[in-house]
């Protein structure tokens, strides 16, 4: 008999290093040269530099370099897809196993916390310039401390009561403790950057009314992916069919989804949100198989998450597609699957179907009327995340159609730097027309 | 924005803008090196040794030690004094003094009689070296008339320390042997003959290892070897001793001698146990050669966040403030018994403690073979912290109750509650 793990949904799934066990795991790195593991991240975190700070016993150090680069370094920490990122780069792994890059982030970010550090400075003196972060996810999040910290004002709006986005709305508190999203925003408000929490634009406010009325110099656009994509397949508007984000926003505001206690759960898709679903849906007691149309080859999760649910006794299906639901009183009883090959089929009995089969951008014309669209149905950016509307940039999954985390961020910082470049030019522009005006008068 | 504290200290009358150096060794041994020490952060450079006589190296010259899959615990080299021509070294001097006026720039030399040192003394003042250091310690040369054995000579250290001081103006700093039963004796000849500083230590006359193979030690040098110099993080401790002692010494202190602390240097915390002792400085040759240079910028780092935390401006507001609290072992307070704690939830079963207590100390600890624990015999206990020692887990075993041998005093003792 295998031996399955259990957990609490509220409890963090793997354990971190302490000062010891962190040195050790340090002292197996091989501080390369030029090292490769610096390389591999997207968002330009330099794991070498930090690893070499923990090796050398300075964690405080090691927490400087990565908020200095990365604002959500927490919550990196935790569910960035290291495997097939600078783990996968360690020169390590020609001698046995990569260096636990994720877990001594996670260890240098909590010491930052430890030793209640303040890394992340804005410039003293008169602001800059006034600018607002649309949604408060990871590339928002970005985008503003980068913003910040050049010395603009900032302000960002986000619809829901709290900062993260999908940090935290999407994510399995296991996988991913809230306390580590609220570390990171605190970084973000800690440089003065000021949140508006319940506003949502598009609805009475509009981008435009943000530039024109309320006197922003520019805009970022960070609103995420929220629309769950559909099947389309009869029975999905059956009741006990739920949409992935609803049902992990639901189960991160509520602190658990009980109501699947007992229940058998069927989550479809092959994701790392499929992922969270079940492992959500299984720490919340519930009997869960996961459905997947290919194979675990092709499944976008990352291998890690794919372990973690096995690990939870979560079995997974693949090569089999929904073909319909099927209940009574109108609630789901049955799932019917079509087989890849064309000829097999499969019935399965339910009592929840959670589809977690990739999410779509919302109402983009409500939101930025006249923006130009991707083939995606995500914002269409130029260099920079800049967006057809002038003044207007974005960033993030509502323009690369659903990345990781760490992509969000390093594209949020990307436009920051776009825009602070579009700022000076516009500020430049204006101070240029003044004397313009009085070469003008002294003629006259 | 990274903390960044001012690091700065006057060492021998020269501002050097942190106290990390190189010590003389191959880590400083031409322009282009001492240049990218430089740019990495280090204060200065004791360069490579120079002297008239030019060294002919062995091959292989290094071997180290290593105890549980962890390398480098310490290293031994068999490198003499620089094997360039003395010209060209006090060419790439005079380069790197002119193309980094900030950085301090010491010259090691060590000469084989008097009109050698003085002929390197006046050399060093030709290129503007700021500082002169005579090498008393090297343990490898080929030569007896230089190196470890000048050192364990008072009288030679002293007439060599003049034969300088008289030929320059330079101030100059004496570099002990540790291979030697107490080193004040020759730092007090080197103050006498007109140094005004000491570096200490030099390398551990030392055999590494044994070749199982060819019956001989390592490195195995066409079949043979020899006892060579021994650096690294094993002999820092024997470093901190040696620098005690000297700032300890009434004479060398009454003259105001200043004391460089060389010997095992890895980390801002190595660095720091030197300076707290009263060392003005500290030089570092081995773990850069495991490293590179790079180290230096977590020194840089570490010290600065150590100084915020702490709420310390300067580097001289914390100098030996440790030193007083190093005393004889007769002056030890003797009255009480620290007791361990064991943490039952965090143990994790090993029984380490109770073979440890058993076989190395005084079989005061039982073990439940049933739930795995160990169980302190109390009266068997006599607080040795053995097992706390031992204890692969971090916090586990903790200093606990205090037992008084005596009447107990008002106030518990002062006692250590960080372990690594």
């Amino acid at each position: 008999m295998s031996k399955v793990k259990t957990g609490d949904y509220m409890a963090e799934a793997v354990p971190g290093f302490d000062h010891r066990t962190a040195i050790e795991e340090a002292a197996r790195c091989l501080l390369c040269h030029d090292a490769p593991c610096s390389q591999g991240c997207p968002a330009g975190t330099d794991p070498g530099k930090f690893i070499r700070s923990i090796r050398f016993r300075n964690p405080k150090g090691a927490a400087e370099t990565i908020r200095e680069n990365n604002v959500c370094g927490g919550s990196c920490a935790y569910v960035c897809p290291y495997d097939r990122l600078c783990e996968e780069a360690c020169s390590r792994c020609g001698i046995d196993r990569p260096i636990e890059i994720g877990k001594l982030q996670r260890y240098a970010v909590e010491q930052e916390k430890a030793y209640r550090m303040k890394v992340l400075k804005a410039p003293r003196g008169p602001k800059r310039g006034n600018v607002c972060c649309v949604g408060a996810g990871p590339a928002s999040l970005a985008c503003a401390a980068e913003l910040a910290k050049a010395g603009y004002k900032v302000t960002v709006y986000e619809r829901e009561k709290k900062a993260g986005g999908v940090l935290s709305y999407g994510i399995t508190p296991a996988r991913l403790p809230q306390k580590v999203v609220d570390q990171d925003i605190k970084s973000v408000s800690g440089l003065g950057v000021e949140f508006v929490f319940g506003t949502q634009i598009g609805k009475k406010l509009t981008v435009q009314d943000l530039l024109d009325k309320n006197g922003y110099d520019a805009v970022f656009l960070g609103v995420g992916l929220w629309k769950s994509g559909t099947v389309g397949v009869p029975g999905e508007d059956l009741k006990n069919v739920l949409r992935a984000v609803d049902f992990l926003k639901k189960a991160r505001e509520s602190g658990g989804y009980r109501q699947v206690a007992g229940k058998k759960v069927i989550v479809i898709g092959g994701g790392d949100v499929a992922m969270d679903c079940a492992t959500t849906a299984r720490l919340n007691g519930a009997d869960v198989q996961i459905w997947y149309r290919r194979t675990i080859a092709e499944a976008p999760a990352d291998i890690d998450e794919i372990h973690y649910a096995l690990s939870l006794g979560i079995g997974i299906t693949t090569n089999f597609a929904p073909k319909r639901f099927d209940g009574k009183d109108g609630k789901v009883e049955f799932a019917e699957f079509t087989g890849r090959d064309g000829k097999s089929a499969a019935k399965a009995a339910c009592d929840f179907v959670i589809l977690a089969i990739g999410q779509q951008a919302e109402d983009l014309a409500a939101l930025a009327d006249g923006a130009d669209k991707s083939a995606k149905g995500c914002l269409a950016v130029r260099k920079g995340g800049k967006t057809s509307l002038p003044g207007v940039f974005a960033a993030g999954d509502i323009v690369n159609g659903g990345k990781t985390v760490v992509e969000a961020v390093a594209d949020g910082k990307t436009a920051a730097a776009a825009m602070i470049a579009y700022l000076e030019k516009k500020a430049d522009r204006a101070k240029s027309v003044k004397p313009v005006k009085t070469a003008k008068k002294g003629v006259k | 924005m990274a903390v960044k504290k001012d690091l700065s200290i006057d060492f021998l009358g020269k501002h050097c803008e942190n106290p990390f150096f190189l010590s003389s060794s191959p880590v400083g041994g031409n322009y282009d090196m001492v240049a990218k020490c430089y740019e990495a952060g280090w204060a200065g450079v004791f360069f490579k040794t120079v002297g008239i006589f030019v060294a002919d190296e062995c091959s292989p010259r290094f071997d180290m030690t290593n105890k549980d899959g962890v390398p480098w615990l310490g290293f031994k080299n068999m490198e003499q004094i620089s094997d360039k021509p003395t010209e060209q070294n006090f060419e790439y001097m005079f380069r790197l003094k002119r193309d980094f006026p900030e950085k301090i720039l010491v010259a090691t030399i060590m000469g084989a009689s008097d009109e050698e040192w003085t002929k390197l003394a006046k050399m060093c003042d030709q290129v503007g070296a700021d500082l002169i250091e005579g090498n008393f310690s090297c343990p490898q040369m080929t030569s007896h008339a230089m190196g470890s054995d000048v050192g364990s000579d008072p009288k030679l250290v002293e007439r060599y320390s003049r034969a300088v001081t008289k030929a320059t103006k330079i101030p100059f700093i004496a570099k002990m042997t540790p291979n030697i039963t107490s080193v004040e004796p020759s730092a007090r000849a080197a103050a006498k003959g007109g140094s005004k500083g000491v570096s200490a230590i030099n390398t551990l006359k030392s055999i590494t290892n044994i070749d199982l193979e060819n019956l001989t030690g390592m490195p195995v040098v066409a079949g043979k070897s020899s006892i060579s110099g021994y650096s690294g993080a094993a002999i820092r401790p024997v470093a901190l001793r040696f620098v005690v002692d000297l700032l300890k010494d009434q004479e060398l202190m009454g003259k105001g001698v200043e004391i460089s602390g060389v010997g095992g240097i890895e980390t801002w915390r190595d660095a720091l146990e030197f300076l707290l002792l009263g060392a003005r400085n500290v030089q570092v040759t081995t773990a850069i050669m495991q490293y590179g240079y790079r180290i230096v910028e977590d020194m840089i780092s570490g010290l600065s966040h150590w100084m915020d935390e702490r709420g310390y401006d300067h580097v001289e507001d914390f100098l030996g403030l440790a030193l007083g609290n190093m005393i004889p072992a007769e002056d030890l307070d003797r009255s009480f018994q620290i007791l361990p704690a064991f943490d039952k939830k965090t143990c994790v079963g090993c029984g380490r403690c109770y073979v440890s207590c058993y076989d190395g100390a005084h079989q005061a600890i039982d073990w439940d073979e049933k739930k795995r624990r160990p169980v302190l015999i109390e009266d068997s206990c006599v607080g040795c912290h053995l097992c706390l020692n031992v204890c692969p887990v971090k916090d586990c075993i903790t200093p606990g109750e205090v037992r008084w041998k005596r009447r107990p005093k008002k106030t518990p003792p002062v006692m250590q509650r960080q372990y690594d």
